[in-house]
């Protein structure tokens, strides 16, 4: 166990100096330049390409990324000065964070509980409207439902906050629904459908005979075996909940990196796009390194090798 | 012996399909007696399995059940049961073990807990007592190094392990009756025939009746007391073991002999019988397997044939056994079979 995640660690370290490569060398080949204020003098230009590195060869850029990646530090903002790109993120990721987090537990836990009643109430009037639901959930866009949110909850009856963090937990509640529907949009699906083949098993069929209870059967037996399978789903929801975020931030005015994303690529800060890049794949393959290890703690049949 | 502790009266189940009603039940009845073991045989599709999922209250959504059918065990109708008043039936006075152990048993349940899971349920045990019970009886079903096993969860037992697993489950709460539907069909023969015995054994030690499910005559033999044959959703003949095996009345029956494989293949053919079982959901008038029957009589596309006597224990329903039906004998490879077996059996007494 230990020697396969120390594995799976030394390949996630391979995997992020792939991404620092190609987002490096794609860098290159966007247009423009960070500092294209008209009134800069060429000497001053000169001057501040000095100041950044951005006067030597390539290769040495690259070398000097790399080396000083391995040491935590991801370069300075060009766009605010002499902010190290390390603490920037530093700022905003745990915000970014808490979001995602409890957008991923409120859409996984909504999504087991309609998913199981829609097993339960197959083909019935309560499957059918979850089912439309779930549809729904799964086709529009958070950020639509982020900005239909601000207009009814914010405007039309103004409940909740619609922007800003940190200051109320009431400022979270719209931007997690937002994102949270998608995830329990698709967990409900998944949930449905390992539901239905675990009530159809044989298993089941033997638990009957033993005279448990539909409820019981259900608690005992179904759940647990539709539910391991939905970890494998966690990966694929924190990645659509990555570039989910980077709009909602924007929409609910929320100082995390999916904003300062957005806002560092108009202003072409290169430090800022790659240092978030690199946190971001970080970030999604720690979350599939997670399930992969709690699948093999909870899934009997899953040995880690 | 022959002392019923289950009856069941004129059944008939039907099935609601979107083509019309599938008559898979037309009109079973039969007695099983304490102590027996009651072989029930009869090809594909003849309603062996709706038979006991009848008896267990588990069958499909889409069947139905007309009111004059019943099965009477300990003072009542079982079909008069409510769903919770059955849950205290099954697993606990009428258990079944199923077909194939890699897909019964719960891939993400510790093995010692799905045995333990009955006792839990109808004996009020506590968690602890119940596994301490799970334990006496995978060892009663030949689990080597039980205490060793007993977290084990399924994926790491052979299916020969699984399916005692599967038995230890039945008998869990110590039920009147065993009903195993085909127990060994997904098994290899040497592993069919160690589950077998071990369902003799377990037999002798509780004395309860078991009901047995197969379309192999094969195992029949060494396992039952009666054996009644099924057809079309009905019994066609029904009797003791001896009495089916040297002196069979219905020409179906003589098929199924037909078409059981013997060690010596020189003796007897290995041969289905010709033709095709009946559409359930149009069962022809008479006799339902005359289309297949070589010795069909004009009477048998007319109408059905009632059940005739031909000892206390010993019915068939075949127009041959009217008085005025012509003299038959049954065909020359059974007769084959009968003088092989008699010899066999000389040789070993
Ligand atoms: N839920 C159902 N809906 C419609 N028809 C059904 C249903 N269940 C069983 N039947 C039909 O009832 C008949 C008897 O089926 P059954 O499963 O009892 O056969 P069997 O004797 O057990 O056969 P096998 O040896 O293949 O197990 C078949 O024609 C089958 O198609
Ligand atoms: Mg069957």
């Amino acid at each position: 166990m230990w020697k396969y995640i120390l594995k799976r660690l030394l390949l996630l370290i391979f995997t992020l100096f792939l991404v620092i490569t190609v987002t490096f060398f794609l860098m290159q080949i966007m247009p423009g330049t960070p500092f294209n204020n008209p009134k800069l003098t060429p000497e001053a230009l000169a001057q501040l390409k000095t100041t950044y590195g951005l006067d030597l060869p390539l290769w040495q850029q690259y070398l000097n990324y790399l080396i000083g990646a391995a040491h935590g530090d991801f370069g300075t903002s060009f766009q605010y000065q002499n902010q190290p790109v390390s603490m920037l993120i530093g700022q905003r990721l745990p915000v970014s964070a808490q979001l995602g987090a409890q957008a991923l537990v409120v859409g996984v836990i909504a999504g087991l509980f309609m998913g199981a009643a829609s097993a339960r109430n197959k083909n019935n009037k309560i499957d059918g409207t979850l089912g439309v639901i779930s549809t729904l959930g799964i086709s529009i866009p958070s950020f639509i439902l982020g900005i239909v949110l601000v207009y009814v909850f914010g405007f039309k009856w103004p409940l909740f906050p619609v922007s800003g963090w940190g200051d109320s937990f009431s400022q979270t509640i719209l931007p997690t629904i937002a994102l949270a529907v998608s995830p329990a949009a698709v967990t409900t699906r998944f949930v449905r459908s390992e539901m239905i083949e675990s009530l159809g098993s044989d298993y089941v069929q033997l638990a009957k005979a033993k005279g448990l209870s539909a409820k019981e059967i259900v608690n005992q037996h179904a759940y647990r075996n539709s539910m391991i399978p939905v970890l494998t789903l966690i990966g694929p929801m924190a990645a659509g909940l990555l570039t989910g975020s980077t709009l909602i931030e924007q929409i609910f005015s929320i100082p995390g990196i999916g904003q300062q994303f957005v806002l560092s690529i108009p202003s072409k800060d290169f430090p800022v796009i790659m240092g978030t890049t690199i946190v971001y794949s970080a970030m999604l393959m720690v979350m599939i390194l997670i399930t992969d290890i709690l699948t093999a703690i909870i899934d009997p049949r899953v040995r880690l090798q | 012996m022959s002392n019923p502790i289950l009856k069941v009266e004129n059944l008939h189940v039907n099935f609601n399909t979107y083509a019309g009603t599938v008559q898979a039940i037309r009109d079973v009845s039969f007695d099983l007696n304490e102590g027996e073991t009651l072989a029930i045989v009869g090809e594909s599709g003849s309603g062996k399995s709706v038979t006991t999922k009848t008896l267990m209250g588990l069958n499909a959504k889409n069947a139905s059940i007309p009111d004059n059918s019943r099965l009477l065990f300990k003072d009542r109708n079982l079909l008069d049961l409510k769903e919770s008043e059955w849950q205290s039936v099954r697993g606990n006075e009428i258990a079944m073990i199923f077909q194939d152990p890699m897909t019964s048993l719960d891939p993400t349940m510790k093995i010692g807990m799905q045995i333990a899971e009955p006792l839990i349920k109808h004996r009020q045990m506590k968690k602890e007592d119940a596994l301490a019970r799970a334990l006496e009886l995978m060892k009663g079903v030949g689990i080597p190094n039980a205490e060793g096993h007993i977290n084990d969860y399924p994926h790491q037992w052979s299916g020969g392990m699984r399916q005692r697993a599967v038995v230890a489950i039945a008998l869990a709460a110590d039920p009147e009756i065993l009903i195993a539907d085909e127990p060994t069909t997904a098994l290899d023969v040497t592993i069919q025939a160690q589950i077998l015995n071990l369902m003799k054994d377990l037999q002798k030690e509780t004395g309860s009746s078991i009901i047995f499910i197969t379309h192999d005559l094969g195992v029949v033999a060494g396992m039952a007391n009666r054996v009644a044959v099924m057809y079309a959703g009905k019994i066609v003949e029904y009797g003791t073991v001896d009495e089916i095996f040297f002196n069979p009345q219905h020409p179906y029956t003589w098929g199924l002999l037909n078409s059981m494989p013997t060690t010596d293949t020189q003796v007897g053919s290995l041969e289905a019988i010709p033709g095709t079982p009946p559409d359930l959901l149009m069962p022809p008038k008479g006799d339902a397997f005359a289309s297949r029957n070589v010795y069909a009589l004009a009477i048998d596309s007319k109408e059905e044939p009632p059940f005739f006597r031909v000892s206390d224990t010993h019915y068939a329903a075949t127009w041959l056994l009217d008085e005025r039906a012509p003299k038959v004998t049954p065909p020359l490879q059974i007769q084959k079979r009968w003088a092989r077996w008699q010899e066999i059996q000389g040789q070993e007494a």
